[in-house]
């Protein structure tokens, strides 16, 4: 029975393994600094913080493979830098980090700049106390679980919440 | 008899010509030198002699008390006593081992047995009594502790046995009759092998041994056995008594039920196990998450960087659905499946009939057929993630135990149970069932009984969902041949639980 319950989810969710298909190579956009200049309509901006940076880093490809403005940050203090100069629509973050947690960044966001959608992903078992440490003080957050499928991340992200 | 008190008349008032100074010297000093009181009176209860011993006993001197009333070695609430005794005296009665209470010089009351006889004249007639008293504190003593000990031995819980050096049993208390299940009368006299299961007769010659050579057992942890033939876990403590000359002439055991103890002791060990396991499995999967997240990054991104056609392509796939695997086993360890969505209202046999699409083709290539029976009536608020889970993974159970085949009935319906109105669904298949013994360990955390196909996670995870939502589950199951077959209950109440959970906190 192990192997049925992301099977499934994919079968019930519609989603295909591939995301959006206007991939374009990675290679292109190491440089990601450069893509403002779009003529283009505006592509949504989404700031990935994690203090794995392979982790940022690949979420970061993805998504601008799927059609996203990506920046990068490796802790919570330059993630709150990095929002104030980049000023996405979105904020990934991942929840257990030194110095400042996810939730601590994600509260500090949501005041700041109100408008940005914040999304949690984890990967740790201990995080229910910072959870509900951010609900006591009366902030609830999106959370997704690490690991999960590059394709369910991005239609997370697409799909507007509830 | 008469002789004894002529004597004693003789020692106290030593005004008797009839024997020479040397017989009334020598009476005289064997009176004195008596442990016993030797106390004389006259009719009217006035002391006319006092040997060594009553000088000792009530502290009074010769001088002190001779001429003075008896009354007044007598405390008041018992003087009508003396009336009485003068009377018995009076008609030529003697009064033998009268047990009563007597009074010391300093005011200490005390028990003394006396024996109180007449005194007569030459013409027989009576004169006086002879009171010899004997002080029994000490052997009021010794019968009242004698007594409480008897108490306390037979109020004990524990059984508490005496037997000789060849085992057999001498004494049995309250407490071995209510451990082993025999009345003293019908044990004591027979072996202590009778208690003891067969296979562990040789403790006892063992016990035997030590015990003979003077060695003491201290709290032996072993199984004894009990008249209707069930076995008990006890703790025996075996010690040699000893005769006045410090023989070994027996041995004395004390034996207390450990069952209960025994059976905490593995529930506890049981408990511990579980929740180290479940420790482990979360450090493990919170160990592996990031890890798996980064992989399956990098194969996403390595299979958009290479042409479809390609066996790059192939393998890119493969290994993507092979780490799926292992992330949903992380996942499962972790017990959690927060990527599925806040709770929401939804119908439950939607979530049944989603899990049965799913397994539509499987059910079809196993020659299972579905018989359902929908009758939830109402929305119900739950995780559709985690409840698609604990579907999926009774399902799966169910097709795996009908490898040949068989009839998967699936019923949901409106219940009223105690805590609440609920939905309770029933997920039954006549498969190959699963024996009782299993059947007590299947929601335990790495307990498969499907060898190496099986993780052991599957139920130890449906189970946790359906508390973690404050809902129930149990099974039923059989492997009579023609009977066999496996049922699910499931209950879930409409309230959500007041604990917080996760889905609470998400």
């Amino acid at each position: 029975m192990q192997d049925v319950g992301d099977t499934m989810l994919e079968i019930e969710s519609g989603s295909v393994y591939f995301g959006d298909k206007t991939v374009r190579n990675i290679a292109e956009f190491l440089p990601r600094d450069t893509k403002s200049t779009d003529s283009q309509p505006a592509r949504p901006r989404i700031l990935i913080v994690d203090d794995e940076r392979l982790i940022a880093d690949t979420c970061a490809e993805i998504l601008e493979g799927a059609g996203f403005d990506t920046r990068t940050a490796y802790n919570g203090w330059s993630g709150l830098d990095a929002m104030a100069k980049f000023k996405p629509d979105y904020l990934l973050t991942d929840v257990l980090m030194p110095d400042m947690n996810g939730v601590e960044l994600a509260i500090s966001v949501k005041k700041m700049f109100p408008a940005t959608r914040i999304v949690l992903f984890s990967g740790q078992a201990g995080i229910l106390e910072i959870l509900h440490s951010g609900r006591e003080r009366g902030y609830e957050f999106e959370l997704l679980a690490k690991p999960i499928h590059p394709s369910k991340l991005i239609e997370a992200l697409k799909t507007q919440p509830d | 008899m008469n002789h004894g008190t002529k004597n004693l008349a003789l020692a106290g008032l030593d005004n008797d010509a009839t024997l020479g100074e040397n017989s009334s010297y020598l009476l005289a000093s064997i009176v004195d030198s008596s442990d016993d009181v030797i106390i004389s009176k006259n009719l009217n209860g006035i002391i006319t002699s006092w040997n060594k011993a009553a000088e000792r006993v009530f502290g009074y001197t010769a001088e002190e008390m001779v001429g003075r009333s008896i009354l007044q070695l007598i405390p008041e609430e018992l003087h009508p006593e003396e009336f009485e005794i003068l009377k018995k005296l009076s008609a030529g009665e003697r009064i033998d081992h009268y047990e009563t209470v007597r009074m010391r010089k300093s005011g200490e009351k005390f028990p003394i047995s006396v024996t109180i006889s007449p005194i007569r004249d030459r013409t027989g007639q009576v004169i006086g009594g002879s009171k010899i008293g004997r002080d029994i504190s000490d052997r009021k003593r010794l019968d009242n502790s004698r007594f409480r000990l008897a108490t306390i031995v037979d109020s004990a819980d524990d059984a508490i046995i005496s037997k000789d050096l060849n085992g057999m049993i001498e004494s049995w208390n309250q407490g071995a009759y209510r451990m082993f299940g025999y009345t003293s009368e019908e044990i004591v006299g027979s072996s202590m092998l009778r208690l003891i299961p067969k296979e562990l007769h040789y403790e006892e010659d063992e016990i035997l041994r030590k015990l003979r050579a003077g060695e003491k057992i201290d709290h032996y942890e072993t199984t004894r056995l009990k008249k209707n033939g069930d076995l008990i876990d006890v703790s025996v403590t075996i010690s040699p008594i000893r005769n006045n000359e410090g023989r070994v002439i027996g041995a004395s055991k004390i034996a207390r039920d450990i069952s209960e103890r025994k059976r905490m002791e593995k529930v506890l060990v049981q408990a511990e196990k579980l929740s180290a396991t479940g420790r482990m499995a979360a450090a493990i999967a919170h160990e592996i998450n990031n890890p798996l997240e980064s992989l399956m990054n990098l194969i996403y991104l390595a299979r958009q960087n290479c042409s479809q056609s390609s066996k790059a392509w192939q393998y890119l796939q493969t290994a993507e659905s092979e780490l799926e695997r292992v992330s949903h086993i992380a996942k499962q360890t972790l017990g959690y499946y927060r990527d599925t969505g806040t709770p929401s209202e939804v119908y439950l046999h939607d979530l049944v009939e989603n899990v049965l699409t799913i397994y539509q083709s499987k059910l079809l290539t196993s020659g299972i057929s579905v018989h359902s029976n929908f009758n939830d009536l109402r929305k119900i608020s739950v995780s559709r993630g985690e409840m698609l889970q604990v579907f999926s993974n009774i399902v799966a159970n169910a097709i795996d135990a009908m490898r040949k085949g068989g009839k998967l009935t699936i019923s949901l319906r409106k219940t009223l149970a105690s805590e609440g109105e609920g939905i309770q669904t029933i997920i039954r298949d006549d498969g190959t069932g699963i024996n009782q013994e299993n059947l007590e360990r299947i929601f335990e955390p790495f307990f498969t009984t499907k060898g190496d196909l099986g993780t052991g996670i599957g139920l130890w995870v449906t189970k946790q969902l359906v508390e973690r939502r404050g809902g129930q589950i149990g099974v039923t199951s059989s492997t009579e041949p023609g009977k066999s077959g496996t049922s699910i209950t499931i209950y879930i109440p409409f309230a959500n639980p007041k604990i917080s959970s996760i889905s609470d906190v998400r």
